[in-house]
């Protein structure tokens, strides 16, 4: 059967500049950098915002090729997340569109990157994604929030002074239950990565 | 192992802790702090740029120092070398082509670093450039200045150039880093890769120009810097072992015990050699009696086929 071919890609959203009411206390990096976005983001501003992106970036010619077939499948605010459907022949358009934009526009105004996270030909792999980096993101924050949690400015220098990696330091704060499941996510994280 | 090889460096900027920790974030391990120098030669060449930064840096991520020169004038530049001894990295920054020709055919540095975002007034040759590749100097782009930019045409330009130089170097020898100003420039290197892809870079091109290539750099200048004649190293020089002091007498007491228990053993394992002659014979008598009777039944098998 013949069908329409698309490429999903998953987004993240990643503010590197914190917002004034973070300012105040002190957060780990890693939370401010994937804080979760304003409810203004919703589809069709997102659609609208890689829209414009590819038009400055790519002329007529790109909106066109790209034009029917982009949608937005998935929009979650609150782990800042989108899951976008591209034409399989143009995704690549899309995708540098989206990386050239700093700003997110007039009712969200905010600095931030987007980050593409993975690129699937289908959209339940894409899922599982989602779903495996938000349980990793959450391990992550927890581990670097009880760090800067005790006496922040002494933990995290003692983490830099001392070679081992994170995780393995926070073992004496932590049972062993959480301990396990830190090990294993690190384990998928360095396959990703490569 | 995905590296970024220029983060400009300045003193006193509050801005650089949180660039590192994005970098790292974005998947980035090994990092260069860049520190730009132009005009005339300080006559303090020491580096600025302290050896571990005095903030927190995240536990995987490696920090080398980098020092980029601007040549404007071919004859001004002979203290290269001592410049080069005390960073990790070295790069030049030509201005016009003939300055170009020297950071490509003579000067001794790690990489050349062409501002992409000005309109050049001259083609890059693959002769010149791939000369310097010989010589073990790589070609830098950075992407920062085309997503920071504020109006189009630096961007255009800097796309025009990157075209230019791919189309001359024919993809090899590129390195790609980011040498964004602040957070905001920095992308992840996938994204990166995609972006010189779009640019007419080959997928792995880019990934290694990104991972393979810029380790090699990193690798080949410190060769360069710690080893004799960038050719030999010594990584362990063999420190002669202490001279051994005479054990204490608990444990020569302990060691003579283990002697003698040796020797029980020993002698335990000795008798019993001469037994198990006897014991051959009975065993090879027995084996031949139980062989008897497999013996016949074989040769009726034999005589039936």
């Amino acid at each position: 059967m013949v069908r329409i071919k698309n490429r999903y890609l998953l987004i993240n959203f990643l503010y590197p500049t914190p917002s004034k009411a973070s300012a105040k206390e002190p957060l780990p990096d890693v939370v401010y950098f994937q804080q979760p976005s304003s409810d203004a983001l919703t589809p069709q501003f997102l659609i609208r915002l890689i829209r414009d992106g590819i038009l400055e970036m790519y002329g007529e010619y790109g909106a066109g090729a790209v034009g029917s077939g982009l949608k937005v499948n998935y929009l979650s605010a609150a782990t800042s997340t989108a899951i976008i459907r591209a034409p399989r022949n143009h995704y690549r358009l899309v995708w540098g569109a989206l990386s050239f934009i700093t700003k997110l526009p007039a009712p969200v105004s905010q600095q931030c990157v987007i980050r593409v996270v993975r690129v699937s030909g289908t959209i339940r792999k894409s899922e599982d994604e989602v779903i495996r980096r938000a349980k990793e993101t959450i391990m992550k924050a927890q581990t670097a929030a009880k760090l800067i949690g005790r006496d922040a400015g002494a933990q995290l220098q003692q983490v830099v002074n001392q070679p081992t990696p994170r995780l393995q330091d926070s073992e004496g704060i932590e049972d062993d239950d959480t301990n396990e499941e830190d090990d294993e996510m690190e384990d998928v994280g360095e396959k990703i990565e490569r | 192992m995905f590296y970024d090889l220029n983060v400009p460096w300045a003193a006193q900027d509050r801005e650089l802790q949180r660039t590192i920790a994005f970098l790292d974030e974005l998947g980035y391990n090994v990092v260069a702090l860049n520190h730009t120098l132009s005009g005339k030669l300080p006559g303090d060449l020491t580096c600025p740029i302290p050896q571990t930064p005095d903030f927190p840096v995240p536990p995987s991520m490696r920090i080398l120092r980098r020092c980029t020169l601007t040549l404007h004038d071919p004859s001004q530049n002979h203290r290269i070398s001592t410049l080069s001894a005390n960073y990790d990295i070295l790069a030049l920054r030509p201005t016009d082509e003939k300055t170009l020709k020297q950071a490509c055919e003579s000067a001794d540095c790690d990489i050349v670093s062409i501002d992409m975002t000005q309109r050049l007034s001259y083609y890059f040759k693959f002769k010149m450039l791939s000369q310097a590749i010989e010589r073990g100097a790589r070609i830098e782009i950075c992407y920062g200045p085309s997503i920071l930019a504020k109006d189009s045409l630096a961007r255009r330009n800097v796309i025009s150039n990157v075209i230019q130089l791919i189309r001359a170097t024919r993809g090899r020898g590129i390195i790609i880093s980011s040498g964004a100003t602040n957070a905001l420039g920095c992308r992840a290197p996938w994204d990166v890769i995609n972006l010189t892809t779009v640019w007419g870079l080959s997928q792995e091109r880019g990934k290694e120009a990104l991972s393979t290539e810029s380790r090699n750099l990193v690798a080949f200048a410190q060769l360069k810097r710690n080893s004799y004649r960038g050719a030999v190293n010594v990584v362990y020089g063999g420190e002669r072992p202490k001279p051994q002091t005479t054990l204490p007498l608990v444990s020569k007491g302990s060691k003579q015990q283990q002697n003698n228990k040796r020797k029980v053993d020993a002698d335990s394992g000795s008798t019993d050699n001469p037994i198990s002659k006897r014991e051959k014979k009975r065993r090879e008598k027995q084996a031949r009696l139980e062989a008897m009777p497999i013996q016949p039944e074989r040769q009726e098998g034999e005589a039936d086929s």
